[in-house]
């Protein structure tokens, strides 16, 4: 556990290093919001969970996106030798799931102010965006060691993450939903038990495959 | 390589891919060819007012009402026995007939609006039904009296329609015969990829490029049982939801199901090493497969949809696939299965044959 603490410490001086990294963030998700409130004027309960989960969506995948590029490949060179796969695989997620919960709380914050709170079970709402942040961080992390192999990395990221990302994604909505009070009469249980066992199933595929595609 | 002086000897076709040939043979042949049972297909006018004689043009689907037209018998039912009989049928030719009714003034329930199936019964065509075929407005001044005519009658003595003939659902009508292509094609898809996937495991095991070669042709031929899956559905959902595509659940995660294939095929041509490539979408073949399970089985089950076998709709059950249909449904199941692997190995023999060029 040392070890992984020790590896997420790094990735977080490497990027605090470069100052604009955590504040370009911040930026894109400050702009996007500005673009999108623009073209609505006005984000009623219903728009105002599907512009949040758009806007969370695509700086999730900017975030990440540069997960393994950060570094060179003389450095993971080195890491393959001193740390398991998992250990850097672990690192790298809990790293991205703090950037993912960052994001979810800086743009909770920006669509608060701009377009109001619409809120009736903010906790619901919380636990929501938390759940989202592990489980996504856990795929697109996934998805982006398989990406950063080929040619077109960015792209590619957003190609081959998209359509995974929609099971998820739908119960988001769904919950989303349950929080704004949009969708009085239903039992979020079902969403939360559905997306846990998606986020699950999910992690057990990147436990198991992870050290297969990382090794080459 | 072949030595282009040797003959080249004509192989032969294994037996279980001329069982695919004559099963998919009966299935296009049976499954064109057999005609529907007869139905009502419309009835007019399909508005009425209670307590007033109303004479229904009754339009039928491969019904023969000029075969014993005295032995016709037509009713209007509520609910379960609360019927009213006609009270004389007159055929106009075999698809047309006009019954005449007389509708009680007054109503067993208390409605806005009573909506009434109508039950044809013939000796030679059997009996049809036409459910909600006409909405009856209350009248104005009900006469208790009349109650007792919903008991009068009974439907009883029905005939049944004797041959082989796949049953004729309203709104479905010919395209019922669809089930033989659409429904196929989604299971082959499934297949195909549970073997791909099967592959990529062995190749995940072994390392052989070959597993690689296999489990991409598998993937290629699962893409195209997939997409005619999606256009048999739209061309269905065309004719019974009134539009190609309606933002169903089940369409959309098929669609999706698709798309994340597709992406595996991008995938393998941005990378240039042959075994980084192989180990690569070994590794996302496997991911996708696993995530297909929520995508296609649960999240739509969850959901309302439209699609049989979702949202509280029955699936395949009751009258929608009977005796006969499963004489063709079932044979029609294994045929496209049987193709799409023979599809698989055709395109795994290109591909082998690429790669050695």
């Amino acid at each position: 556990m040392d070890r992984i603490w020790n590896l997420v410490a790094t990735e977080a001086r490497i990027e605090l290093r470069e100052r604009f990294a955590l504040a370009g963030i911040l930026l894109y998700v400050l702009s996007s919001s500005f673009i999108v409130f623009s073209i609505w004027k006005q984000l009623p309960a219903r728009e105002w969970g599907l512009t949040f989960w758009v806007i969370f969506l695509f700086c999730a995948l900017m975030a990440v996106l540069k997960t393994f590029g950060r570094e060179s490949e003389g450095r993971y060179f080195y890491y393959y030798t001193l740390y398991h796969p998992l250990e850097l695989f672990a690192a790298k997620v809990f790293y991205n799931a703090a950037l993912l919960i960052f994001i979810f709380l800086s743009l909770w914050f920006i669509l608060f102010v701009m377009a109001g709170g619409h809120m009736v079970r903010a906790w619901w709402f919380f636990a929501t965006g938390m759940i989202a942040s592990v489980g996504l961080s856990i795929l697109l992390t996934l998805i982006s060691s398989i990406s950063i192999k080929t040619q077109q990395n960015a792209s590619m990221t957003a190609i081959l993450a998209l359509p995974l990302m929609i099971p998820i994604l739908i119960n988001l909505l769904r919950l989303t939903s349950y929080a704004l009070g949009t969708t009085p009469d239903q039992n979020p249980w079902n969403e939360v038990t559905l997306l846990g066992s998606i986020v699950s199933l999910i992690t057990g595929m990147a436990l198991w495959l992870f050290p297969y595609l990382w090794r080459s | 390589m072949q030595n282009s002086a040797q003959p080249v000897k004509a192989s032969r076709i294994a037996l279980w891919k001329w069982a695919a040939i004559i099963i998919l043979l009966y299935v296009f042949i049976a499954g064109w060819i057999v005609p529907l049972k007869p139905g009502i297909i419309e009835v007019s006018p399909n508005k009425a007012l209670a307590g007033d004689k109303l004479v229904l043009a009754i339009k039928g689907y491969n019904t023969f009402f000029m075969k014993d037209p005295n032995e016709i018998r037509a009713w209007l039912r509520l609910t379960g026995d609360t019927v009213i009989k006609a009270l004389h049928v007159e055929v106009v030719d075999d698809r047309h007939m006009r019954a005449a009714f007389y509708i009680p003034s007054v109503f067993p329930v208390k409605q806005d609006a009573y909506p009434l199936s109508l039950v044809i019964d013939h000796p030679a065509d059997g009996s049809s039904v036409l459910p909600n075929a006409v909405f009856i407005t209350p009248a104005g001044d009900p006469d208790s009296a009349e109650m007792s005519l919903w008991f009068r009658d009974k439907i009883d003595h029905i005939h049944r329609a004797s041959g082989v003939r796949y049953p004729f659902r309203n709104i479905l009508a010919e395209t019922i015969r669809n089930t033989y292509f659409h429904v196929p094609m989604w299971f082959s898809m499934i297949i195909l990829f549970g073997i791909s996937a099967w592959y990529s495991l062995k190749y995940y095991r072994n390392g052989f490029i070959r597993y690689d070669t296999i489990s991409t042709a598998f993937i290629k031929a699962g893409l195209v049982f997939g997409l005619l899956g999606l256009v048999t559905g739209m061309l269905w959902a065309k004719n019974t939801w009134n539009a190609y595509w309606s933002w169903d659940v089940k369409q959309n995660m098929s669609a999706i199901a698709l798309l994340i294939y597709a992406a595996l095929m991008v995938l393998r041509t941005s990378v240039e090493d042959d075994m980084q490539r192989a180990r690569l979408s070994a590794g996302y073949n496997m991911i996708a497969f696993v995530l297909l399970i929520p995508l296609l089985f649960i999240i739509p089950r969850m959901t309302d949809s439209l699609h049989p076998g979702n949202g509280g709709n029955p699936a395949m059950g009751g009258e929608d696939l009977d005796n006969t249909m499963r004489m063709v449904f079932y044979p029609a199941v294994i045929g496209w299965i049987l193709l799409g692997i023979w599809i698989s190995q055709l395109v795994y023999r290109v591909d082998l044959l690429k790669r050695n060029q």
